[in-house]
């Protein structure tokens, strides 16, 4: 148990101050970095809790994928992150008590009691023990059993930010040259060849 | 259905010429009023005359549909019959409908004739509801209706400045008697916790002495509420103190005059008062109150009428003194007398209008007599008409008013207490007054040398058809209507044509009374009109100047009865100026300098100013948008937390 | 555990149906091209129609999914609203859109999948269900809004408002973490169970429902979570921001009934307060900052923020009254803005738009029918009767008063009294000023019909407003038990 806990803490800790970083980290790839070494540790609470799938798809997914996408964006765009932070300390006082005063009052709340354990009991799903079934296998038989209308409803969550993100971002300019890969099949020797005969010694 | 038609051609009428009167035209407007009040009046005239001859009480409730249903407040539109509805009916029907023909011929020239039919066919309506309502609240209704186009019709000619004034005046000195009548409603809907006539007249046996405290006083409650719906009754029949708008009513156009000002709406405080008399019989005190009114306003008007100069004002002035007399009758219990001088009066008092209009129509629209006389060859019908209606006016015998003006005399001298004696004397000495104006018109106007200017006197000419034989016919009623009437209305056996509409407590009838009363008090009202027909003839035919030396010898008694008993004048000093004075002071001190200067100006300044510094806060910017949100649920956890 | 047995699909009909036509029309336009725009939106509008048949006619008081989809009168009620708003918004702007050229198949798409999202936010009957129909509209609203890409203040207006959106979801969340942390269930109906019995709630509990209604106070655009409403109406193109004014507002005020009137409804006097303040707020924000705004889409942002706080008037009263009037308060508001985008979408001058109060002068001399109605629906705005909107006024403050939040009711009469200020002040323009330019006339049947169908229900609500208030009444009943 002692273990346990150490490790949570350690895991926790660094979200915290990673998370801190990568809103302060002046270099905005340093600020992503931040936010992958966020992610790991994130991924490390659900190794704690039993969850190694959720774990293994928060390394995958996110660090994999979005946190690498994050950083092609950020490397590619020429922005000028300086001047965006221009009223940065103008703002930072009242900005940080009202921070610390959300961060008191959500402390405080840790103090009051949890609601009847027994309605706590009964209403939560036994989550099954992970020597039975394993956790893969358990989100297995529920996601389209149970949460069949949640996972539903994710996929259309998803393809409407497909549809979103081509309808604000494709365009179609004339004049490209596009590979087509039917026409270059298609093609014939007669189109593109043509054999002259050249009689030596005459020129073209 | 028979009912419903009455009441509403009219209405339908009204309706039709007033939407459609562009596109109908006048003619069409004028043509269809006239005919659906006239079929009304003969439907009218038939339901009478049946009611006469079958000898069958009528009474009938008909239901339109329902207005108000809300908790205990709840009645109907609803057309109630019985046979005070149906003698109101005709008298309504019968002169509207006369009149409306006769103002083909008077209203010719004028260019907004459609207007004018339309206003008369809505009175029309708003009286037929007002007599056939079955219930108060339709009753005010109707009360305010009748108001609203005698109003309207007063002040017809709006570009007269002081039809205007009339008109105006009119209405504001009505609305003091309808707040009476207004909150004598609302007391009876207090205390009775209904507002229709059956619910209310059955209980009112129960109310009888009870009292209610009402700033520390003991008030009876019947009392107060008939006292309250006499205060209205008071001010639509022009009784004295509330009296003043009726004369200046004249300025209106003259069968408007015959129809609102002498035959229907000024009469519709007696129907009211009439009609509550299951209420007004538990309460003395306001019988004795009416009677003393009635009585003063008979005298008062009438001694007004001797010398006034407008040939209109003294007819005016007439009508309120005959409303007196119907007033003390119906003060002294005597319901169907008041009911049956209402009758008569209708027809010969619209037809003094009418022949006076056609005099006025003849001279050019002068009202002066001083700039009348010797016209009696010139306009031979009209000059016959107002001989008829004068007649009947001054209750010389086999006329109309014979029968029910000299009723009521008797009715005050059967009577035993002082006020009735009071009444009597006062009555009696309008009925000489009486007789001594009406022949002072006529002479005036129709005798001796006359005062026309030349360029008008060549104009002068008899009425045209379409005028006289509306007045003709007025003529018959007035010539007969008392005569026929007299044994079914008020004659032995009145109980049993009127049947339940009337109400009177046991010993309080006075008509079997005034029946047996000697030959010679019989005689005597006759008798005292005719000297003062004498002496009408002596002072404007025999000895002209008479009249002038008896004006100069009592100076301020003259003024004092030219000028309406100075009540005009006290009017505006005691009220009129003060008011206007507090009004001129509000508008500029309490609502230019207080209330528009902290209200709406500074108001909008503040709110103004507000506005633009909440526009400022709408900085576009990203990070003031999501502070913005994050202070507002900061704000709100706090709140939990502190509170 | 086994799951063998078929969910019962039947009551989720109208949301399947939808899901299904929106990707069949996907791959229809997606081999089209943009041409078939047209096509496709009088599709969306007759599959939306049909979705409306299925919706009414289907079964109710079911709950299925394993206790988070929920139908009932009062889901019914309100996807009806939702859905005769969205086809009144796609009809409006089928020749806006052509004109515009920005004639893309997506568009009409979107708003069905936002439809659909708002369909599924006002069925949950779970945390989760209501996030994930919550991020649905949401999304698709986002990408609507940035829908003019070319122009910098579309594309402002779409990150704007995503980004805002972005932080009242991470508040929403936040929120639902707090309640199931403390609670141990996301379900509507275990959460009230927790409450029934008069015990104390956990304070953990109440910043959970501080959070969530913050971000349901986003969604309806209620002060002080407003801000971003000017600036998206505005710098949307003009049918976006009929649609943004209309569906979404009912779809999030329903959620937001449902919210506290069923997990929460034994903590009524704790979330009134909130609520209480935050439609005080609204009413006179709303009212106070229209009052000089001269573009017509930022008036009508105020305006929508003034009209929720006077729903929210209705809604702070815990009762079920309270939660009629703000239903009946929500179909007014629905029919009215349906007019007045139909005018402000024909403010049109010489092929270009024009969105300035001012270019509304002398319409009433140059295109009498839209200036009357349009004059009527200012009038039925600011709650004169007998016009629709002073009804729906009345019951919110009936509800209120019965409830005894007088000072609320006090401070609703003045904001309105101010906020009739500016509706008349339009009137005022369009009859008594100087004509500057012509309109080009409404061109299509489709927006006269509307602008008509807008005016008649402002008109004649007063004759028969008895269906109205008896399916609101049952609609209501069915949420409070």
């Amino acid at each position: 148990m002692i273990i346990q806990s150490i490790a949570f803490y350690i895991f926790a800790g660094i979200i915290i101050a990673s998370a801190i970083m990568v809103i302060s980290a002046k270099n905005p790839v340093h600020s992503v970095l931040f936010l992958i070494l966020a992610f790991f540790n994130g991924a490390g609470l659900f190794v704690l809790v039993g969850a190694e799938f959720l774990a293994m798809i928060m390394v995958i997914v996110y660090v994999g994928a979005v946190a690498v996408l994050f950083m092609f964006v950020v490397m590619m765009l020429d922005i000028n992150f300086v001047e965006l932070r221009q009223g940065f300390l103008q703002y930072l006082p009242i900005g940080l008590l009202i921070g610390l005063i959300l961060l008191v009052e959500l402390i405080l709340i840790l103090s009051s009691q949890f609601e009847d354990p027994q309605i706590l009991a009964v209403s939560s799903l036994p989550i099954p023990p992970i020597e039975e079934v394993e956790n893969t296998k358990a989100l297995g038989n529920v996601l389209y059993t149970k949460y069949i209308y949640l996972f539903q409803s994710g996929g259309l969550i998803l393809l409407t930010a497909m549809i979103g993100a081509i309808v604000l971002t494709l365009r179609s300019r004339p004049g490209i040259k596009k590979q087509v890969i039917a026409k270059q099949v298609s093609r014939k020797r007669e189109d593109s060849v043509e054999i002259k005969k050249v009689t030596p010694g005459a020129g073209v | 259905m028979l009912y419903i038609s009455i009441v509403f051609l009219p209405g339908l009428a009204a309706l039709t010429a007033g939407v459609f009167s562009r596109i109908l035209g006048h003619g069409f407007v004028m043509f269809i009023t006239s005919l659906s009040v006239s079929i009304s009046s003969i439907l009218s005239f038939y339901v009478f005359l049946k009611l006469i001859f079958s000898h069958k009480i009528i009474n009938e409730n008909i239901t339109i549909l329902e207005w108000i249903n809300s908790g205990d407040l709840s009645f109907s539109w609803s057309i109630m019959v019985d046979t005070l509805t149906i003698v109101m009916f005709v008298v309504v029907t019968s002169v509207s409908a006369l009149v409306h023909w006769y103002s083909f011929g008077y209203m010719k020239k004028d260019p907004h004739k459609a207007r004018f039919f339309t206003y008369l066919s809505l009175f029309t309506f708003a009286m037929l509801m007002l007599v056939s309502s079955d219930n108060f609240v339709q009753l005010f209704f109707g009360w305010e209706g009748v108001g609203l186009c005698s109003y309207l019709l007063i002040g017809f000619w709006f570009k007269k400045p002081s039809a205007n004034a009339a008109a105006i005046k009119a209405f504001i000195v009505n609305r003091v008697g309808d707040f009476g009548f207004a909150l004598g409603i609302m007391a009876i809907f207090l205390f009775f916790n209904s507002v229709t006539y059956e619910n209310v007249f059955n209980q009112a046996v129960n109310f009888e002495g009870k009292k209610f405290l009402f700033l520390s006083m003991n008030l009876d409650i019947l009392t107060v509420i008939t006292m309250l719906l006499f205060i209205g009754a008071m001010g639509k029949s022009a009784q004295f103190l509330l009296h003043t708008w009726l004369p200046d009513a004249m300025e209106g156009p003259t069968p408007v005059s015959a129809l609102i000002h002498a035959a229907t709406m000024v009469t519709a405080g007696v129907f009211m008062v009439v009609r509550c008399s299951p209420l007004f019989e538990y309460a003395p005190f306001t019988l004795n109150f009416i009677t003393l009114t009635g009585a003063i306003t008979a005298f008062f008007a009438a001694s007004v009428a001797i010398v006034q100069n407008d040939i209109k004002r003294v007819i005016a002035y007439s009508t309120c003194s005959q409303l007196g007399y119907m007033f003390i009758a119906v003060g002294l219990s005597a319901y169907s007398a008041a009911i049956f001088h209402l009758f008569t009066h209708a027809f010969f008092k619209a037809l003094l209008f009418l022949a006076s209009g056609s005099v006025i129509h003849a001279v050019s629209d002068e009202q002066d007599m001083r700039k009348m006389g010797g016209l009696y060859t010139l306009l031979p019908i009209t000059y016959l008409m107002v001989w008829i209606g004068s007649l009947a006016l001054a209750g010389i015998p086999i006329f109309s008013g014979f029968f029910s003006k000299d009723l009521i005399i008797e009715i005050a001298y059967a009577g035993s207490s002082s006020i009735s004696n009071f009444a009597f004397w006062m009555a009696l000495f309008a009925a000489f007054l009486t007789a001594f104006y009406s022949w002072r018109l006529i002479f005036m106007t129709f005798h001796g040398k006359t005062r026309i200017e030349k360029s008008v006197m060549s104009h002068v000419h008899e009425a045209p058809f379409s005028m006289s034989i509306p007045m003709i016919l007025l003529a018959m009623g007035a010539i007969f209507s008392g005569i026929l009437c007299v044994g079914v209305m008020t004659g032995h056996h009145n109980s049993e044509f009127w049947g339940n509409s009337l109400f009177v407590l046991a010993g309080r009838d006075l008509i079997e009374a005034a029946h047996d009363l000697h030959f010679s008090l019989k005689i005597l009202p006759v008798i005292i009109s005719i000297l003062g027909i004498l002496l009408a003839w002596y002072f404007y035919i025999y000895k002209i100047n008479i009249p002038k030396i008896i004006a100069n010898a009592n100076q301020p008694l003259y003024l004092f009865l030219l000028n309406k008993w100075y009540f005009d004048e006290m009017y505006n000093y005691l009220i009129v100026n003060p008011s206007r004075w507090l009004g001129y002071f509000l508008w500029k001190k309490g609502d230019e300098t207080v209330i528009d200067g902290i209200g709406p100006d500074g108001f909008s300044a503040m709110i103004n100013g507000i506005s633009k510094k909440i526009a400022l806060l709408q900085s576009g910017l990203l990070y003031h948008y999501a502070f913005v949100m994050l202070a507002g649920v900061v704000l709100f956890v706090s709140w939990f937390l502190l509170v | 555990m086994q799951y063998n047995d078929v969910p019962n699909f039947l009551p989720a009909l109208p949301e399947i149906f939808m899901s299904v036509i929106c990707m069949v029309l996907l791959i229809f336009g997606v081999f089209k091209g943009n041409k078939s725009t047209y096509l496709i939106s009088w599709l969306v509008i007759l599959s939306l129609f049909l979705t409306s048949l299925f919706c009414i006619l289907g079964p109710k008081d079911e709950i299925i999914f394993s206790n988070i989809f929920i139908v009932d009168d009062f889901s019914i009620f309100s996807k009806v609203l939702i859905i005769i708003g969205a086809i009144a918004a796609l009809a409006m702007s089928l020749s806006y859109i052509r004109n515009e050229g920005m004639e893309k198949f997506e568009y009409p798409i979107l708003i069905m999948l936002s439809t659909l999202g708002m369909m599924m936010m006002v069925s949950a009957n779970d945390l989760i269900s209501l996030y994930v129909g919550l991020e649905l509209q949401s999304l698709a609203l986002y990408v609507l809004a940035a829908f003019k890409r070319d122009t910098l203040k579309s594309s402002e207006a779409g990150l704007k408002y995503f980004v805002l959106g972005a932080l009242s979801s991470g508040m929403l969340l936040y929120g639902a973490s707090l309640i199931y942390g403390f609670s141990g269930t996301t379900n509507f109906e275990t959460i009230q169970a927790m409450f029934d019995s008069n015990n104390e709630p956990s304070l953990g509990i109440i910043v959970g429902i501080v959070f969530i209604i913050s971000a349901m106070a986003f969604k309806v655009s209620a002060v002080p979570f407003h801000m971003w409403t000017p600036d998206v109406y505005e710098g949307s193109t003009t049918s976006v921001t009929a649609f943004l004014s209309m569906a979404p507002k009912v779809a999030a005020m329903a959620l937001f009934i449902r919210l506290v009137y069923v997990p929460f409804y034994g903590l009524v006097p704790e979330w009134q307060q909130v609520v209480i303040l935050i439609s005080a707020a609204s009413m006179v924000i709303g009212s106070l900052a229209a009052i000089r705004q001269t573009n017509i889409k930022r008036l009508m942002a105020y305006s929508s923020i003034g009209h929720m706080g006077f729903a929210l008037l209705g809604l702070s009263a815990g009762t079920q009254q309270g939660v009629e009037s703000v239903l009946i308060y929500m179909f007014i508001y629905l029919f009215m803005n349906i007019g007045v985008f139909v005018v402000i979408l024909s403010m049109r001058v010489n092929g270009v738009m024009v969105e300035n109060i001012n270019d509304l002068s002398g319409l009433g001399k140059n295109n009498p029918f839209l200036a009357i109605i349009f004059g009527i629906l200012m009038f039925s705005l600011a709650g004169i009767p007998p016009l629709a909107g002073f009804f729906g006024k009345f019951y919110v403050f009936l509800a209120a008063v019965d409830s005894g939040l007088y000072i609320l009711c006090v401070i609703g009469v003045i904001s309105s009294v101010i906020g009739a200020f500016y509706y008349l002040r339009i009137v005022k323009i369009m009859y008594f000023d100087d004509p500057v330019d012509i309109f080009e006339k409404p061109n299509s049947a489709s927006m006269i019909s509307l602008l008509s169908i807008s005016g008649i229900f402002t008109i004649f609500f007063i004759v028969a407003p008895t269906p109205l208030i008896s399916w609101a009444h049952h609609a209501a009943s069915s949420i409070i038990q």
